[in-house]
Formats: C-alpha cells, sequence, structure tokens
C-alpha cells in the first residue's frame, strides 16, 4: 500500500461517502466532491449526525464546505456496513431534544464537580465554556 | 485597459502596430505566468502546446473546406471528437504542473470547437478568416478566460439575426448608451465596428483581473483582421460586418447578470481555484443551440449553466437543452465527462437569483428525500447494496473534481516532496524509514508472523528544480513589489545576512569568559564534524574526478577539528592541556571527543588519549555528575589497538603517574588510587595493561629497556590494585580476558589468588 503525501491521499477518496468529525464536535455525513491541499472539502448531501446515548438523528445539510483546519479526523463510510449499526435512528426534533437534556445533565454534573471542588478549597478551569459550541 | 482601448480606436491603418503591440502582449502574458509561478515554470511548453492544439484544430477545418457546407453533419460524425478530447487531455496532462488556469484555457479549445461544428457554414465561409486568425490564435490562447466563451458564439448569433429579422431590430436606445453610434448595421462591410455595447461590457469586465486583460485581446481581433481582408475575400465572408458584432443587442439587459456572474468568477480565478475554472470550463462545454434563434435568453442561461441554470429564471422550460441530441455522445469528450446528467443543476448558487435558488433548494430537497429512502434505517438491507451500487453508478455529481484537478492537488503536494537531497532536507524521515525497513527485514529473517505490508510514502522521482525570483525593485523605493507564487511564496520577512568582521569577533571574545569560548568551539568543531561524518556519503555520490578533493578536504577539516581540540597556538611547538581539558570538563565535549577520534590519524588519537591520561584525576573529579567518560572507553579502545608498544608503555606511565611522581615521592600513589577508584579509569588501565601484555606477548625480541619500563610499571600496577581496599575499588566496564594471565607473570600465587578474588569479586557483582 503506498500513499501520496500530504491532502493528495485524499484524492483517491473522492465521491465516497465520508463521515467528518470538526474541531467543534460536530459530525457530518456526505459524499466528499472536492478538496484542496489545505484539505479543504466539499461535502455533498451532507447530514449532520447527532449522536446521544444509542440514538442518532440527522439533519440535512446540504452542501457543506469546510474548512481544512476544522478537520479533526475524516473516514470513508463503509456502505455496505453503514445500515448494520446497533444505532438507532429517531427524527430530528427528538435528537435534539435529547442532545438538550444531555447537555443540560452534563451542566448540572459538572456545576456540582464544582460546587465540590470549592468547598476544598479547589477550583478547576472552567471547561464547560468551551464546550458550550 | 488603457492600452485596450486606445488600440481599439486605433486608425485603421495602423493595425500593423496594433499587431505589434499583440506580440508584446504576447510576451507580457510570458512576463505573467512567470511572476505567478516562478521563473521557468511555464515557459517551456506551452506556447508548444499551443501550437500543436492550433494544428489540431486546423485539421478538421481544412477537412470540412473541401467537403463544402453541406458536410455539415458527416463532419460530426465523422470527426472523431473524442479522440481529439483524448488528445488534449493528454497533452494537458502531460504539461508541467501549472495552473489549472492555464491548463484550462488550453483544454477550452476543444469545447470552442464544437461551435465552429456545428455552425460549420459560418466557420466554413469564414475559413480565410482563421486562417488569419492562426497565428493570433496560437499565440493568445493562454488569455483564455471567461470572456472568451461569448466569443466563438459570436458567427452563430450573427447567423441567427440573419435568420430571423425579428432579431435585427434596432437596438432599443437606451442599450447602447456608450457612443450613440448608428446601428451596427449600418456600418459599411469592412471597417470596424464600434460596438456600441461591447466597452461598457468589458470594462466592468476588465477591472477585477489582469487575465481579463488578456481575455480581451481575442476580443479584438476583429476589427484588424476585418480591415486586412482584401475586397475578394470579403465576399466569401458576408457576415464579416457581423463578427464584430459580438451580442446582439437584446441581450444587453440580460448581460448584467452575466457580467456579475462573471465578475464573480473572474474574481476567484486569479487565486488559483481550479473549480472556479471547472465551472466556467462547463460554460464553454455546453453545447450550443445551433438552430435556436427563438429566445436569445436561454442561450444566455445555457452559458451560465446549461442545465438548468438560468432557464428557471428566464421563464424558459427547464427542459434538456434542446441541442443536446445532436451533440455526440462521446464517452471520453469533455462535456461529457463534466455532467454525466446534463438534466442536473450544479450544486453552484453563488450567483444565482433567489428564485432560482430556491428552486435549487427545493430539488435538493428532493434528491434529499430520495437519497434518505434509499440509504436510510428503514429495513431493505437485503436490496441495499445493489441499490446503492446503481446510485453509485448513477451518481450525477460525481467527477465534478476533473482529473486536471486531482492531478493538480497531487502535484502540489508533490512538489513540496521534490528534493535533490532528501537526506540533507528530510533527515528524520528518511533516518526514520531507514530504521522501520530494518526493522521489518529483521522481521522477515526471524520470520515471526505474517509480513506485514508497510505503507510507503510516494515521493516525488523529479529532482527539484531552482526557481529563482527576483522582486521588481524600483530605485529609491523603500519595498520590494513581489508576485508570490507556488514556486516564491511570500516572503514574509526579508531579512540581510550580514557577516560580520573577525575583529568584531574577537573583541567580543575578550569580553566573555573562558567557559563561553569554549563552547563556541565545541559548537564550531561539532559542526565540523557533521561535515566529516557526511564526507562518506558525498564521496559514493560523487564523480571519479572529485574525489581527491574531497579527500583533501575532508583532510583538512579532520586537522581543524584536532587542532580546535587541543587548541594549538601558532608559535607553541606543543599545545597545554588547558585548553582539551576545558573542552573535556564539558559533558558535550566529552562526547565530541569520542566521536572526533575514530576520524583522527593514529599520532593525533595518540596525542589525545595521552592527554587524557595525564589528567585524568582531574577530569574524573569533573565527571563525578555527567559519568559521561565511559563514553570514551570504546573509540580508547580502538585507538590502543593501533599503537605501538612505546605509546602505550607512556600511556601506562602517564596513567599511573610515573614521571611526576618520581620527583616528588609519594608513599601513595595518590593519582593511581584515583584512577582506579573510578569505573572509567580502571577499565581504561585494564585496556591499556591488556593491550600492553598482548604486544608484550606476541613480540618476543622486545628491546630490554621497554621490557624493563613494562615490568616496572606493571609490578607499581599490581602493588597498587592489590594496596587498594575493596570496595574503594570501582566496578570497570568490561575484564579484558588476558588479564589474570598478565598479572601471573608479575606476582606470585598467594598474590594472584588475592588479586583473582578480588577482581572475580568485582566481576561477581557486576
Amino acid at each position: 500500500m503506498n500513499y501520496m503525501p500530504g491532502t493528495a491521499s485524499l484524492i483517491q477518496d473522492i465521491d465516497k461517502k465520508h463521515l467528518v468529525l470538526l474541531r467543534d464536535g460536530r459530525t457530518l455525513i456526505g459524499y466528499l466532491r472536492s478538496i484542496d491541499q489545505f484539505a479543504n472539502l466539499v461535502l455533498h448531501q451532507t447530514v449532520e449526525r447527532i449522536h446521544v446515548g444509542k440514538k442518532y438523528g440527522d439533519i440535512p445539510r446540504g452542501i457543506f464546505v469546510v474548512r481544512g483546519e476544522n478537520v479533526v479526523l475524516l473516514g470513508e463510510i463503509d456502505l455496505e456496513k453503514e445500515s448494520d449499526t446497533p444505532l438507532q435512528q429517531v427524527s430530528i426534533e427528538e435528537i435534539l431534544e435529547e442532545q438538550r437534556v444531555e447537555q443540560q445533565a452534563k451542566q448540572e454534573s459538572e456545576k456540582l464537580k464544582v460546587q465540590a471542588l470549592k468547598e476544598r478549597g479547589l477550583s478547576v478551569p472552567r471547561v464547560d465554556t468551551l464546550d458550550e459550541y | 485597459m488603457f492600452r485596450y482601448q486606445s488600440l481599439e480606436d486605433c486608425p485603421l491603418d495602423e493595425d500593423e502596430d496594433a499587431f505589434q503591440a499583440l506580440g508584446e502582449e504576447d510576451e507580457d502574458i510570458d512576463q505573467f505566468n512567470d511572476d505567478t509561478f516562478g521563473a521557468g515554470a511555464v515557459d517551456d511548453d506551452w506556447q508548444e502546446a499551443h501550437e500543436r492544439l492550433a494544428e489540431l484544430e486546423d485539421k478538421p477545418v481544412a477537412a470540412r473546406e473541401q467537403d463544402g457546407p453541406g458536410s455539415e453533419e458527416a463532419d460530426l460524425l465523422g470527426e472523431p471528437e473524442d479522440t481529439l478530447a483524448e488528445r488534449l487531455t493528454r497533452l494537458v496532462i502531460d504539461s508541467e504542473l501549472e495552473d489549472p488556469a492555464i491548463m484550462q484555457a488550453v483544454q477550452t479549445r476543444a469545447p470552442t470547437q464544437q461551435p465552429g461544428g456545428l455552425n460549420s457554414s459560418i466557420w466554413d465561409s469564414s475559413a480565410v478568416l482563421r486562417r488569419i486568425r492562426g497565428p493570433l490564435l496560437t499565440q493568445e490562447m493562454p488569455s483564455v478566460s471567461v470572456l472568451d466563451y461569448a466569443l466563438p458564439q459570436r458567427p452563430p448569433q450573427a447567423r441567427e439575426e440573419e435568420r430571423d429579422p425579428s432579431e435585427r431590430a434596432l437596438p432599443r436606445r437606451s442599450s447602447s448608451p456608450v457612443i450613440g453610434s448608428p446601428p451596427v448595421r449600418a456600418v459599411p462591410i469592412g471597417t470596424p465596428p464600434k460596438q456600441a455595447a461591447m466597452p461598457n461590457f468589458n470594462q466592468q469586465i476588465l477591472c477585477p483581473k489582469p487575465v481579463h486583460i488578456r481575455a480581451t485581446m481575442q476580443q479584438r481581433y476583429p476589427a484588424p483582421y476585418g480591415e486586412r481582408m482584401s475586397p475578394n475575400q470579403l465576399c466569401n465572408v458576408p457576415n464579416s460586418s457581423l463578427l464584430g458584432h459580438p451580442f446582439p443587442h437584446s441581450v444587453s439587459p440580460v448581460l448584467t447578470h452575466l457580467q456579475r456572474a462573471q465578475l464573480l468568477g473572474g474574481a476567484q480565478a486569479g487565486r488559483m481555484s481550479p473549480s472556479q475554472f471547472a465551472r466556467v470550463s462547463g460554460l464553454v462545454g455546453s453545447p450550443l443551440p445551433s438552430v435556436n434563434p427563438k429566445l436569445l435568453q436561454g442561450r444566455v442561461g445555457q452559458m451560465m449553466s446549461p442545465a438548468s441554470g438560468f432557464r428557471a429564471f428566464f421563464g424558459a422550460p427547464p427542459a434538456p437543452p434542446p441541442s443536446q441530441p445532436q451533440h455526440p455522445p462521446g464517452p471520453g469528450s469533455h462535456l461529457q465527462s463534466l455532467r454525466p446528467q446534463p438534466q442536473m443543476f450544479r450544486p453552484d448558487t453563488t450567483h444565482l437569483h433567489p428564485q432560482h435558488r430556491r428552486l435549487l433548494h427545493q430539488r435538493q430537497q428532493q434528491n434529499r428525500n430520495q437519497h434518505r429512502s434509499l440509504n436510510g434505517s428503514v429495513g431493505d438491507r437485503g436490496g441495499h447494496r445493489s441499490s446503492h451500487q446503481e446510485q453509485m453508478r448513477k451518481d450525477p455529481y460525481a467527477n465534478l473534481m476533473l482529473q486536471r484537478e486531482k492531478d493538480w492537488v497531487s502535484k502540489i503536494q508533490m512538489m513540496q516532496l521534490q528534493s535533490t537531497d532528501p537526506y540533507l532536507d528530510d533527515y528524520y524521515y528518511q533516518n526514520y524509514f531507514q530504521k522501520l525497513e530494518k526493522l521489518s527485514a529483521a522481521e522477515e529473517v526471524h520470520g515471526d508472523g505474517p509480513k506485514k505490508e508497510r505503507t510507503k510514502l510516494i515521493t516525488p522521482q523529479v529532482a527539484k528544480l531552482e526557481h529563482t525570483y527576483k522582486p521588481v525593485q524600483f530605485e529609491g523605493s523603500l519595498g520590494k513589489l513581489t508576485v508570490s507564487s507556488v514556486n516564491n511564496p511570500r516572503k514574509m520577512i526579508d531579512a540581510v545576512v550580514t557577516s560580520r568582521g573577525e575583529d568584531d569577533e574577537t573583541k567580543e571574545k575578550q569580553v566573555r569568559d573562558k567557559r563561553r569560548q569554549t563552547l563556541v568551539t565545541i559548537e564550531k568543531t561539532y559542526s565540523l564534524l557533521l561535515d566529516v561524518e557526511d564526507y562518506e556519503r558525498r564521496y559514493l555520490l560523487s564523480l571519479e574526478g572529485e574525489r581527491p578533493a574531497l579527500m583533501g578536504e575532508r583532510k583538512q577539516k579532520i586537522c581543524d577539528m584536532y587542532d580546535n581540540l587541543r587548541g594549538k597556538a601558532p608559535g607553541q611547538e606543543r599545545p597545554s592541556d588547558d585548553h582539551f581539558m576545558q573542552i573535556m570538563c564539558i559533558r558535550k565535549g566529552k562526547r565530541l571527543v569520542a566521536r572526533i577520534l575514530p576520524f583522527l590519524s593514529p599520532e593525533q588519537a595518540a596525542d589525545v588519549l595521552m592527554a587524557t591520561a595525564r589528567n585524568l584525576p582531574f577530569l574524573i573529579k569533573k565527571d563525578a555528575q555527567d559519568e559521561v567518560l565511559p563514553c570514551l572507553l570504546r573509540p580508547f579502545s580502538h585507538v590502543l589497538y593501533h599503537l605501538p608498544l612505546g605509546t602505550v608503555t607512556s600511556l601506562v606511565q602517564q596513567l599511573t603517574n610515573l614521571p611526576q611522581s618520581a620527583t616528588a615521592p609519594a608513599p601513595t600513589n595518590l593519582h593511581l588510587t584515583a584512577v582506579l577508584q573510578n569505573k572509567f579509569g580502571l577499565s581504561l588501565l585494564y585496556l591499556v595493561l591488556s593491550r600492553g601484555e598482548e604486544l608484550q606477548s606476541s613480540d618476543a625480541n622486545t628491546e630490554l629497556m621497554q621490557d624493563n619500563q613494562w615490568t616496572e610499571l606493571m609490578l607499581m600496577a599490581t602493588r597498587e590494585l592489590l594496596r587498594i581496599p575493596q570496595a574503594a575499588l570501582a566496578k570497570p566496564v568490561s575484564t579484558p580476558s588476558n588479564l589474570i594471565s598478565l598479572f601471573s607473570r608479575y606476582v606470585d600465587q598467594q598474590k594472584l589468588n588475592l588479586l583473582e578474588t578480588k577482581l572475580h569479586l568485582v566481576h561477581g557483582i557486576r
């Protein structure tokens, strides 16, 4: 197996379905249409997938142009195994609600943790400010 | 722009000048390419390539000329257009890495041919024109830009105008505001048309990018060649006046949209965006409805986006273009590869009318729904694969990125790895990979586990071409006007290297303390060492003739290293040890000496060894924290191996510090004690003794004097070894095997046993 240097190795992945994890934690799934030397991506028929627990939901996003620096991870989706998942697809509204609940719960626990640490005279940097978005 | 205007307005009889100006412009194009891609990047073959292209184009024209206008259909079917496209792509791909813009320009020849084929009667009648245009064309090819797409269409439009009298209506007053000249049709044949609508159009296009300035060159040739024709030729060209009339005036209101779109495209085109050109090439590739005089709007919409494009906006039915069936569906043709299903719209909404965008969006929603029903989680897993493969095959959006663009990306990535000397440019990767290969080779030898295929990076095989680019500099100006390109990235800082004179350095040296000076010496010597270590590689790479010179250089550098180590002052016969000790007090210095030793000549190495032995107690004291001295053992033992007995003897003398102790009687030899108590010292002593014994025993007829000296030294060393308490004795790094036999010659059995237990014990502990 040989590979091309840099983003040129992505060329053989063009027109295949890909999952892209962005720096802000979002997950996009779409067909990779175009790339350049900066790994800027053009995704087509993109959906933003939100996972909460065993459920996931897809929000259609259409064409997505991703600036290369924001790509954390990119991988081809095996279309034959794609639907072979234990996860359950739910509607957009449902998944958004789930996400909201999850985030709230996370915030709560975070708050409790900070509180507990504070009582012991410790302080942690507020990571939740970064996790907000 | 100025030039353009002046040329446009130039009098008829000055067309020679105009052509000269064209030539100059051509050089400007070269200059422009140089600026963008660096000198030499594109200057080699594009012109040649274009000439070849022009030939390719001329052939079918000539054929058509012979066949006459009746062969229109035959031409379309007969001339294998896809082979032409193939040849073109090959040409393009073969060419060096260029901006896709330029490559695109080359490519656009194929599509522009298509209108010629479709409306061949016009082109046939103007075959003479083409011949005149020939040389011009070949030179102007790189300057193709968005505007060119309008050009080839002019003749068909003109023709349609003739066909459809309704289209020949005088332009509305508002559409020719600039000069207010009489309608173009009233202009006598042969005079350069004033181009009522054009200047306006040009001005807008011209502003954003120089690409467009060059593009207008083509716009202009109708005027010169129109003038150049003899009356006979003009007879052959009944529509010649129309040639100068690029757009029917009824188009002009529409043009504003077109202009905006093109401006958009043009602004991005300058930034080497391949996709932009892909889109533009799509415009060119769009089949022209040869006989579709009904709706000019329809055609304009098609130009924009030949699929559904502007059609929705312009109110035309979103049916496939009428000319589609006429177009030979060659699989290799540029157009086909670009859009396998012309009915599908392109996902480019940047410059679309809101209404159109809305339509597009709706369509997308539909698509997505289809897609989801295909790929969704809803059951149907058995047939999933087949349905999907079908979808992949049908994927109307596949290959949006042309092969050329892909090549461009890989080339631009490869370019970064181009190197004439990977060892120098990419030292760490090279070494890392060597290590990896060794590892896998070792694994293969051991045969454990299945052979793992390692992924390997593809690196370019071409040697790097040096691109030197000198920015333009104006006298008296402060800054430089630089053009950055792939080969000359923008310089963030242009630092000037100023070499300081020796005087400054020596002055500074006086200020610095001694330690700093030593550090500098070590660094200098290290760079010498690295050079010397590289000579082996360079020697292998060099030609036969260069080798003696290389060897000389290497020798000189080794001498320099030695001098640096010993701090040789010019007048002094034998350098003092002071300088050497300074170096040896620094950890890096010790490692340096260990690395240099193998390169030194035996005499030089012996000198270093002696100096070390002489000052060993001091060094040992200084080495207490670092414990780097043992790294010297191996090179020392190599050096020892080449030394004669005399030198070895004197080395032992130095180690046991005999000469000094002779003057100052010392009941306990402090020097030797210190040596014995140190790991490095003891190991070194063992080494030296062992080597001496080897020489002694192998060489029977040594001089008596030397022999006596050696025996004396041995006795003393043994005495000292026996006397030192066992606990104080250091653990040597290694114990030479012949040590016991060595001692057995100098001590009696009892003492030997004692020694043996002592050393054995030491050995056991180890």
